[in-house]
């Protein structure tokens, strides 16, 4: 199983942004980030499902969030980049 | 014993807010530091008082909401950044030592701007003569020492047309006088978590309009390869581990606080107030310091009485159960605008738990204290 990482800037910022997408219908919710996916070090994320990607990306923008780098994730913990949004 | 005291710290706080703390010393560990159930328990307290407080204070984003030890840590965090050596600030004539003090260990020039108590059109008149050319204000929002409810309103708005930044001490107003910091547009807002919130001592918040520069130092669990601090709140101005037992307890005191309201709580403080003040107007020797018009007062009541210093009255009223505060209250600038520097007075402050009872009775054990030895 697949599931989006969204880079947040900030640990609070992730929480917001959890809690629009909770608004909106979409689980999500906080971990820190793999280590290798924020160059600056510790990290949180936004994780959710493959298949809520695009439904959350907008709801995020029209909750006035601005998500970071997103990555994909199996279930195994391999993970890349596949998009930069800025 | 009937505590009075709740201007310096609230002592009877919702139940709830212990029971918080608790949970949060047995179940909770860092929030940011960590991705495990402890630390993400933490977090998520942090993030709920912080979005909890910024919907009470119509702050917007709880980024901007940033967690201090006490009210004074937050107003030296402003006074940093809003003021340089020599710069010329106008503060009014009630200022609490947290923010004289701070001023003065920054070099600052203070320039007082002392209106009569109780008066408002006054204050508003000497801040608009004074704030032209200045770097920065300073406000308290309500009086520690009076329960003066001063126009910072209209004092922002005069902040504002002129360019002056303004900082407001809201250590006496948070929990009893609604704050809309959006409609303010003051640069910072720094309050107490321990008074009129009912959270625990060692807990306070600094509202930010801005990103000011950091004035501590430290780990936050963010952006860890970079030396400098995080560009972005609350991050960059929370160095350090954060006290998660006096959040938890704060967002208990919050939430009780907001659905209590402020307006209910502050009638029912007034109420009580006033209901003293009638038992002891008239006795001889009694001097208050109240206004006549409610809307400028808070629940608190300096007194004096004369011929008797006013910690030996309350020292007595110690001795009878009754908790009150007496002296300068580390406002003596206040004392001197008022003109009670000599001696200070005996000050009330009233809770949301105190009953009628309490203040009957302390009434009668305040005439009973008076009474020489």
């Amino acid at each position: 199983m697949l599931h989006y990482l969204i880079m947040c800037r900030s640990l609070t910022y992730a929480q917001r942004a959890v809690r629009a997408l909770a608004h909106v219908g979409i689980s999500a919710f906080v971990m820190k980030a793999p280590a290798g996916a924020s160059s600056g070090g510790c990290a949180y994320c936004v994780r959710i499902s493959e298949n809520h990607l695009t439904d959350a990306l907008r709801s995020l923008k029209n909750a006035g969030l601005q998500p970071g780098r997103i990555f994909i994730q199996s279930d195994d913990g391999l993970y890349r980049e596949v998009s930069s949004v800025e | 014993m009937i505590y009075l005291d709740c201007a310096a710290t609230s002592l009877q706080k919702p139940a709830q807010v212990s029971r918080a703390m608790l949970r949060a010393i047995h179940t909770m560990a860092s929030p940011g530091r960590g991705g495990h159930p402890a630390s993400m328990r933490a977090a998520e307290t942090a993030f709920q008082c912080r979005s909890e407080i910024a919907d009470l204070f119509h702050v917007g984003e709880p980024e901007r909401v940033i967690f201090t030890i006490n009210a004074t840590h937050g107003l030296n965090i402003a006074i940093c950044n809003m003021v340089s050596p020599g710069d010329r600030v106008v503060v009014s004539g009630y200022e609490h030592n947290s923010v004289m003090r701070a001023l003065h260990l920054r070099g600052a020039n203070i320039d007082v701007a002392a209106s009569p108590l109780f008066d408002k059109e006054a204050a508003i008149h000497i801040f608009r003569r004074k704030l032209p050319g200045a770097k920065a204000a300073v406000v308290c929002h309500v009086s520690n020492v009076f329960g003066y409810i001063l126009p910072v309103d209209e004092i922002a708005k005069l902040c504002e047309a002129e360019g002056v930044p303004l900082l407001i001490d809201a250590s006496q107003s948070a929990g009893c006088l609604p704050i809309d910091f959006a409609a303010l547009r003051a640069d910072f807002v720094a309050m107490p978590g321990h008074t009129g919130l009912l959270g625990p001592q060692g807990t306070g918040v600094l509202l930010c309009r801005n990103v000011p520069r950091p004035v501590f130092a430290g780990g936050t669990g963010s952006e860890s390869m970079d030396i400098e601090m995080p560009q972005y709140l609350p991050d960059r101005l929370e160095a350090g581990t954060h006290n998660i037992p006096g959040i938890a307890g704060l967002l208990e005191g919050v939430r009780w606080v907001k659905k209590k309201t402020e307006p209910s709580i502050l009638a029912h403080e007034r109420t009580l107030l006033y209901d003293l003040a009638d038992r002891l107007r008239g006795v001889d020797g009694v001097e208050m310091f109240l206004s006549p018009d409610k809307e400028v007062q808070t629940g608190v009541l300096s007194f004096r009485v004369r011929g008797m210093d006013c910690e030996t009255l309350a020292s007595r009223l110690a001795e009878k159960q009754v908790a009150v505060r007496a002296g300068y209250h580390c406002a003596p600038i206040a004392h001197r605008t008022a003109g009670t520097i000599e001696g200070g007075t005996v000050r009330v402050s009233i809770s949301p738990f105190n009953t009628q009872a309490d203040i009957a009775s302390a009434a009668e054990r305040i005439k009973i204290s008076m009474k020489k030895a």
